[in-house]
């Protein structure tokens, strides 16, 4: 690995102003994506700005009010693992659960993840079906954006040089809503997903109030399955409602092809998982 | 950093990896590099009680953490941990290339399952760590026999 100049901030502020006005700066969260990627020479920066030692970027907060508020640099395990991630988004623990191995999570952070964008990706599919907000800090200011448009492409962002994701916001669940994350790999047990579906549901007694379905890994972003959730709202998921949301899913992706499968292969998969996730919501819901 | 209960004072570059200092410069070899990528769990150390892959966690990140290797497991009289001990009772090894790894996620796991806090299972805690020889069913039957005592 070329050699670098490590910089340790202990103050988020001392940190922007390090990255602002210095392109070959690269922040350090988790490192997990970035060192691999040095190895490699695929980037090569001159400084890294460490941000672990920076007590601002850490911890999470629950309120039944305000929901949830993740610090960037909060581990994927520490995600899975906090008991009101546990109580509230079971789906959320799941789909840091499903991440890697436990190494890569121990290090790996949900900030660094959102802002790596790799679309092989577990965590995003699910706070987008949540409905989760990135806030983002530079030297000159604050800002706050969905993370539905934040994702813009494969690796890349809304994030301009500078800026630093500091937060990821998931408002709290309405009562008895149903969540669920399914993976599916084709390769080893702890691969990257060659499909993720991410579905969250309201309900209105026993009908449907609103739904969000998202799927995740198969394009360059997480895709909302707008068209399958509009059909949802206001009825009772019987299994030929459901059969048509998964038929729209599949409509609505374009899979990229790769070594985890074919794009027919990839399409096909996204209308089962889509199917197996609702019935699993809906079947949730009469236990 | 604390390496295996000892304090070392080590004078690195920010790039060296952790696995390149516990090998190179220290000369604890019992930490393997195999795929240098974190997807094989070989160089699997712990770090304050946590497993990672040293092949690709910066030395520098150790900084006043402990750190436990494979030769750390063994106690202080020579005696084998009973991890170790199980693996050989249970040929758990064959070329022995993951065993260091294998042994130290092990470590890991049973420390969180007597926390009561691990949420998994055996399977989920060793799937990052690959083994191309011996196959799992011996691996695991060896830390279920310590797990269960």
């Amino acid at each position: 690995m070329q050699p670098f100049e490590l910089l340790q901030p202990r103050t988020l502020e001392d940190a922007l102003d390090r990255l602002a006005d210095d392109e070959e700066a690269r922040p350090l969260a988790g490192g997990t994506a970035l060192v691999v990627l040095m190895k490699h020479a695929l980037l090569r920066p001159e400084r890294l700005v460490n941000l672990k030692r920076i007590p601002a970027l850490q911890g999470i907060d629950w309120s039944s009010e305000t929901g949830l508020r993740i610090g960037a640099l909060t581990t994927i395990r520490e995600v899975e693992q906090h008991q009101a991630v546990r109580t509230w988004f079971p789906a959320l623990a799941e789909a840091c659960h499903v991440v890697a191995n436990v190494r890569i999570r121990n290090l790996a952070t949900l900030g660094g993840n959102l802002a790596h964008a790799d679309y092989q990706s577990d965590p995003p599919a699910m706070l987008i079906a949540l409905g989760a907000r990135v806030r983002i800090r530079s030297v000159s200011g604050e800002r706050e954006e969905p993370l539905e448009t934040f994702l813009v492409s494969g690796y890349q962002t809304t994030l301009e040089p500078g800026e630093l994701v500091t937060d990821i916001l998931v408002p709290p669940p309405t009562a008895g809503r149903r969540m669920q994350y399914l993976k599916f790999t084709t390769r080893s047990a702890e691969d990257r997903p060659c499909v993720g579906v991410a579905v969250s549901l309201g309900l209105e007694g026993t009908a449907c109030r609103d739904l969000r379905v998202v799927v995740g890994a198969v394009s360059s972003t997480p895709v909302r399955v707008a068209e399958g959730e509009e059909l949802a709202t206001g009825k009772v998921l019987t299994p030929d409602l459901i059969d048509e949301i998964a038929g729209r899913a599949a409509s609505a992706v374009d899979p990229i092809g790769d070594v985890r499968g074919s794009p027919e292969y990839k399409r096909r998969l996204v209308q089962v998982l889509v199917r197996r996730s609702l019935l699993g919501s809906v079947t949730e819901v009469s236990a | 950093m604390t390496i295996n209960g000892r304090r070392v004072s080590i004078d690195a570059d920010p790039s060296e990896s952790l696995a390149y200092v516990l090998r190179e410069r220290l000369r604890l070899t019992g930490t393997k590099i195999s795929c240098d990528v974190q997807v094989c769990g070989a160089c699997t150390v712990l770090v304050d009680g946590l497993p990672v892959s040293s092949c690709t966690y910066l030395a520098y990140e150790a900084r006043g953490r402990e750190v436990l290797t494979v030769e750390g497991l063994a106690h202080t009289d020579g005696a084998l941990d009973p991890l170790q001990r199980a693996f050989i009772e249970d040929n758990a090894f064959q070329c022995g290339y993951c065993t260091g790894g294998m042994l130290l996620a092990a470590h890991a796991y049973l420390a969180d399952e007597q926390d009561g806090d691990s949420g998994e299972n055996v399977f989920e805690a060793l799937a990052g760590n690959i083994c191309r020889c011996t196959g799992y069913v011996p691996i695991v039957a060896a830390v279920l026999r310590v797990r269960d005592g």
